[in-house]
């Protein structure tokens, strides 16, 4: 295999900058206020992931973590420079949003699933793994305005864990659902983890980073600030909880 | 610019978000879609009751004129004012996962083009007895719909893209759409338009659209070659132009909701 062919995202000078706006933005503030307020999110990034990489993203509230795994998975783009990626990616972020309250619980798996990027045939193929997994089999066939928050981030968190994506994104919620639920989490991330896919995760969890990835990004003010192995943890204030 | 490439996997997502779009208008109520027809029927008695007396000289089919006029302005005006903030509103989706933005609005469109064409389809049965149609009139009523799904798609994907940056488009459309209604041949006739004020309804693209469907399923005066080409020049740069805004500013939705 080559040297392109590892290669899963690769950043080049990603600058992302936003337009600052105090209330709703409308035309005629616009057309009163002549000046845009700008703000650089993240500074001239450059950062190449290879395949099977599991890279852990640190840095203070507001570094640019959430911005970072967002322009990856090609939910926003960058004001300037290039991003490739190669592979089906998956963010695990808002694991509930996109479901319709008035549809049913299986209308929703195969609207949340396409809409993650799976085939209307995919999402059959997997449908009672994806119900098995979430634990909620018996309220398939009713509107979702009735699930609680939990059966809605299970099955949020079950639909996108099944799209089976080359490159998964997670940014800080893992702790999703009860005991039993976490384990079945645990256990499917640890075949993620072992297996040849890339995963980066941004969180202030250092005993997670410590555990289970090599590559640590830490990210200050919008810039790479260090680039390394899980020495890096040790200069990063750990989280006074989380441990 | 290149334009993105539909993807089989985008017509999937469209048809999972119109059918979307028509459970939740509806949520499995028996008399869902009996509403589709009333409206515009309860519109077309009142209208039709009070103009009967206030018009000077009696349209042809006024009721059918009318109700076809409703129709049409209906599918229009209800995709435009959905379609609007459909950006913000769905901002959960658009901050989840990356896929065509432009599926939001055409998938709200779609499902008021199914609405529409099913009471269309109603409506072809009186108008059958009526004897003004004939199958060689097909060919202006498609002409028709064309025109009329082209420019609701356009004016819409305008309209919604730039909802996104400037938050009053939605305030500026609903005021329009009041005024609309009136520029439009809808509850009076063409004919009674005087002609040192024609200018005004050849800027407003749905006069051609009215006059098509007036003269395929009524037998009214079809539009004129004045008024047809102005309409169209102003559909085919509305179109365009919804199209070019809405693909470049889409990229930068995340941003702004």
């Amino acid at each position: 295999m080559n040297k392109k062919n590892n290669v899963a995202i690769c950043l080049k000078n990603i600058t992302k900058q936003y337009i600052v706006h105090h209330e709703k933005p409308t035309l005629m503030e616009k057309l009163v206020k002549r000046h845009e307020e700008q703000f650089v999110a993240l500074h001239n990034i450059n950062l190449t992931i290879n395949k099977g990489e599991k890279i852990g993203i640190i840095g203070p509230n507001g570094s640019g973590k959430t911005t970072l795994l967002k322009l990856i998975a090609g939910i926003c783009t960058p004001t300037s420079g290039t991003i490739e990626t190669h592979g089906k990616i998956v963010s695990l972020i808002d694991l509930d949003a996109g479901f319709h309250p008035d549809l049913t619980g299986e209308q929703n798996v195969y609207l949340s699933g396409i809409l993650l990027g799976m085939t209307k045939k995919e999402v059959e193929d997997r449908y009672n793994k994806i119900v098995t997994f979430a634990h909620i089999e018996q309220f398939m066939d009713v509107p979702l305005y009735t699930y609680s928050k939990g059966m809605k981030l299970r099955l949020g968190f079950s639909v996108a864990i099944h799209t089976n994506p080359d490159i998964l994104i997670m940014d800080e919620d893992m702790t999703v659902g009860d005991k039993d639920f976490q384990i079945q989490t645990y256990k499917i991330m640890k075949h993620y983890l072992n297996s040849k896919k890339t995963l980066i995760v941004a969180t202030h969890w250092i005993g997670y980073l410590q555990k289970n990835c090599q590559k640590i990004v830490m990210i200050k003010n919008g810039e790479i600030h260090r680039v390394g192995g899980r020495e890096v943890l040790s200069m990063y204030e750990p989280h006074p909880f989380l441990n | 610019m290149r334009m993105q490439k539909i993807s089989r996997h985008d017509i999937e997502l469209l048809t999972v978000m119109t059918i979307k779009e028509l459970r939740a208008r509806y949520k499995y109520t028996i008399f869902g879609f009996f509403w589709l027809v009333a409206n515009p029927l309860i519109q077309m008695l009142v209208i039709g009751f009070i103009f009967t007396f206030i018009l000077k000289e009696p349209v042809k089919y006024y009721y059918f004129h009318l109700f076809i006029g409703l129709l049409i302005w209906n599918f229009f005006s209800i995709s435009l004012n959905k379609t609007t903030p459909s950006i913000v509103w769905e901002r959960a989706m658009i901050k989840k996962a990356k896929f065509s933005r432009i599926i939001l609005p055409l998938s709200i469109i779609l499902s008021n083009l199914f609405h529409f064409i099913l009471a269309f389809l109603i409506l072809m049965i009186p108008v059958s007895f009526l004897g003004t149609f004939s199958l060689i009139r097909i060919f202006p009523l498609l002409l028709g719909f064309i025109l009329l799904i082209s420019f609701t798609i356009g004016l819409c994907l305008l309209t919604t893209a730039l909802n996104v940056r400037y938050r009053d488009i939605n305030f500026f459309t609903q005021a329009l759409l009041v005024i609309w209604f009136y520029a439009t041949p809808i509850i009076y006739s063409f004919s009674l338009i005087p002609k040192r004020l024609l200018w005004l309804w050849r800027l407003n693209p749905m006069t051609s659209i009215l006059q098509l469907f007036h003269y395929s399923l009524l037998d009214a005066p079809p539009p004129g070659p004045a008024m047809l080409t102005s309409n169209i020049t102003v559909i085919i740069i509305v179109t365009g132009l919804g199209l070019y805004i809405f693909n470049k500013e889409s990229k930068n939705f995340d941003d702004w909701v």
